[in-house]
């Protein structure tokens, strides 16, 4: 943070570690972390007091972040808080839909699962129309994580039955 | 004439010709009596002595109307006269009179001689002819030797129409000219009776077939100068063969173009019918249907049941035993032939199903691997929320080791053995989901496995304060089913109960296990009074690696409870409302089971060989 308070920011997942990993890693850059569990949690952690940013997981168990989403559109306050959607699902049945209606009503972007906490920590600055975060978090360049990653996003259904296929005939 | 020698045969003939002749005499006078009679008169009208020939003939107190006698007094000529009158006994009678005069020296007419001959039994028979020509079922008609119409009886021209002296080609069969083979024109030749087959035409114009026979009726010369035709009309009969052909025709095509193989046998069991794909269904070669034993050989038993008043038989799944020994599965009906409450056999509908049976399972083939797919596309997600995790307990040792935190390190570290001992359960669980091999189907209990699962479970349920109950339905069935993968089904199932029971907020969670039969399907379902599931979960819920219970669920148990479902060719049901409770319901219907069974041991055997 360059000047005045520092940037409040609620991370909601229902995996408690992703929740302790996101809150480490803004608190490095420092921000004022709070988590929620679920949008209903969430929801009432908002009211209490609107984050300036809310770092969302699409699918949570009993109220999804879509459901928030949907929550906080109807609010004219709370619909201006910028939303990150941090999700594995972005392009699978689960999250497809959910995302297509968040990402086509609203300002935000979103990160795929699993992010590294240099894009993650950037992309939340930048959504708050920051330069760059006040401590830059560690950005470990390794080859082998990357490739994974991008095998592992750019997987699609058709691609692993071929696979499969293969296999079975050896 | 008498010659003149002869003068004592004229005495002779004088007395005597008038008591011999044959005929009633009687001479009557100008004042209408009687004055002379014979004997065959007086026996036949009685005593006419003294009496006016009105009172003997008629027994009638005045003079006829129109006296034909009077007439002959009148004009001296000779009269004949069809009378009616009364016999001595009182009885109407017919008669002929033939009134001649008798003639004085001076011309005048002085008596009238009357002969009279009975006509009372001539007149019966003619009135009984006449009736019986009239009226007999039959057309009738006389002809004579050039085929015109002499007489017809009603009968003939009611369906003919009228004769009016026409040629007989004419009015039966509208020709212009004699036909070919005439039975007439032979009788005429030959004068012998002759009997033929006619088709004519009826007056309105409808074909009408007949059978005629013709007879000679008097002679003429050394020909036949008559001929009488007799013909019974058979357009009914020939009408209602027509209509048996075209029925016959009917059922024979239906039969021949079936798709299904029909089969009929009679009373004795032999084979009456077997339609074209009956005779390649059952690798029938011979033309000659099959005899009645390998006919047994070759049909379910159940066709060859004793005869029963409601006779009817539909096996949805049976086999049948071709020539060669193949067996056919085919759907197969049966019912008893009935023609007024009398039996005339028994039939056989037979539909070929191994190209449905085929398709049947190349479609449960094909299920199960599109669960294998969603679960392979699932899997890649898994690995990206693990590896979040890894991520992040790297990145929180990371800076707690850069700032000698040990806490966090400690914190940390935490959750990278967190996300190790879940990668680990995930590949079990994801190794016994993709073991990828076909389920091995025996003969099962279903309540056996249910009440397995109970014992097993109801402790580990109760320590969480959760009842775990069992209701199995009564007579239930062995089914082919994988034991050791309905029982990981039930397994995932009962333990998904517990967890949402575990949530409800009021204490009394109970999770029930329940078998049924329904329809042709095997059931088992688990329900709890959980906490229950909203649409969005529902609707997500079996699409792919999905779990509600935060860091503790891997997303697979639903989905391998799935795959095993599928793979046993049945479905998943779920019903759920939030704060009611869950029900998740096994459905596999029995008819797949067998299906996959019966592949597996053509497998088995296959590999065998």
């Amino acid at each position: 943070m360059t000047e005045g308070q520092p940037k409040y920011v609620l991370v909601v997942d229902d995996e408690p570690d992703v929740r302790a990993y996101l809150r480490s890693a803004l608190e490095d850059a420092g921000f004022l972390v709070g988590t929620a569990c679920d949008g209903q949690e969430a929801l009432e952690l908002i009211r209490r007091e609107p984050p300036d940013l809310i770092s969302l997981d699409l699918v949570m168990p009993r109220h999804s972040g879509v459901k928030l989403h949907r929550e906080l559109q109807k609010d004219k306050q709370l619909s201006k808080i910028p939303v990150l959607i941090v999700t594995g699902h972005a392009r699978d049945e689960l999250g497809r839909t959910d995302f297509d209606e968040m990402t086509m009503s609203g300002p935000g972007i979103y990160l795929e699962k699993p992010v590294r906490p240099g894009s993650y920590v950037s992309a939340v600055s930048k959504l708050l129309g920051m330069d760059k975060p006040n401590a830059a978090a560690p950005e470990g360049e390794d080859d082998l994580r990357q490739s994974l990653d991008r095998a592992l996003s750019g997987a699609n259904r058709d691609a692993l039955q071929r696979a499969l296929d293969a296999l079975r005939k050896k | 004439m008498i010659e003149p020698a002869q003068g004592d045969l004229q005495q002779l003939l004088g007395r005597e010709l008038f008591e011999l002749v044959p005929f009633n005499i009687a001479v009557i006078d100008r004042s209408f009596r009687v004055v002379a009679a014979n004997r065959n008169f007086e026996e036949y009208f009685g005593d006419w002595r003294g009496r006016q020939c009105y009172q003997t003939y008629k027994n009638s107190s005045e003079r006829c109307e129109h006296c034909q006698a009077a007439a002959t007094f009148e004009d001296g000529r000779v009269r004949v006269s069809d009378e009616t009158g009364v016999d001595r006994h009182g009885r109407t009678c017919h008669y002929v009179v033939h009134m001649a005069p008798l003639l004085d020296e001076q011309g005048d007419v002085q008596y009238v001689i009357e002969m009279t001959s009975d006509l009372t039994e001539t007149k019966r028979w003619r009135r009984e002819y006449d009736l019986f020509f009239e009226r007999v079922p039959c057309y009738v008609l006389v002809i004579d030797q050039e085929f015109r119409i002499v007489r017809a009886n009603e009968k003939f021209v009611q369906s003919f129409g009228e004769i009016d002296g026409r040629h007989c080609y004419e009015v039966c069969k509208r020709r212009t000219s004699p036909c070919r083979n005439c039975p007439a024109a032979q009788t005429f030749w030959d004068g012998a009776e002759h009997v033929s087959n006619q088709v004519g035409v009826h007056q309105d114009g409808s074909p009408a077939h007949y059978i005629v026979t013709s007879s000679p009726l008097g002679r003429r010369g050394s020909g036949v100068a008559h001929v009488i035709e007799m013909a019974t009309d058979i357009t009914e009969v020939h009408r209602l063969q027509d209509e048996l052909r075209k029925a016959e025709d009917l059922y024979e095509s239906i039969v021949r173009n079936s798709v299904d193989g029909i089969v009929v046998v009679d009373k004795g069991g032999r084979v009456r019918i077997m339609n074209r794909v009956a005779h390649t269904l059952l690798n029938w070669q011979a033309k000659q249907p099959p005899s009645a034993p390998r006919l047994r050989e070759m049909l379910p038993p159940e066709f060859f049941a004793d005869e029963a008043a409601d006779y009817c038989l539909d096996l949805p799944d049976a086999r049948l035993k071709a020539i060669g020994g193949e067996e056919i599965p085919a759907r197969f009906s049966a019912f008893d032939l009935k023609s007024r409450g009398r039996s005339l056999g028994r039939a056989a509908l037979m539909r070929d199903l191994r190209k449905l049976k085929k398709l049947e399972l190349e479609k449960l083939e094909a299920e199960r691997l599109a669960a294998v797919g969603q679960t392979v596309a699932g899997l890649a997600h898994s690995i990206k929320n693990l590896l979040m995790g890894l991520e992040g307990g790297m990145y929180i040792v990371d800076g707690g080791l850069r700032r000698g935190d040990a806490g966090r390190v400690a914190e940390g570290w935490q959750i990278l053995q967190r996300n190790f001992e879940k990668t680990t359960s995930m590949v079990k669980d994801f190794l016994t989901f993709a073991k990828g091999r076909l389920p091995d189907l025996r003969p099962t209990d279903p309540n056996a496995i249910a009440r397995a699962i109970q014992e097993l479970y109801r402790d580990a349920a109760a320590r969480q304060g959760v009842e775990l109950l069992l209701e199995t339905g009564a007579g239930l069935r062995e089914a082919p089913l994988d034991p050791d993968g309905i029982e990981t089904c039930l397994t995932n199932l009962v333990s998904n109960g517990i967890d949402a029971a575990v949530l409800r907020e009021e204490p009394g969670g109970q999770v029930v296990i329940r078998t049924r039969g329904e329809a042709d399907d095997l059931v088992f379902e688990v329900a709890d009074n959980g906490t229950g599931m909203d649409e969005e979960i529902k609707a997500k819920i079996f699409t792919t690696f999905f779990t509600t219970k935060g860091g503790k669920g891997t997303g697979l148990g639903l989905l391998t409870t799935r795959k095993i479902v599928q793979e046993h060719g049945g479905r998943m049901e779920m019903e759920s409302s939030v704060d009611t409770g869950s029900v998740f319901r096994i459905r596999l219907p029995r008819n797949r089971l067998d299906a996959l069974a019966a592949a597996a041991q053509a497998r088995n055997t296959r590999e065998e060989k």
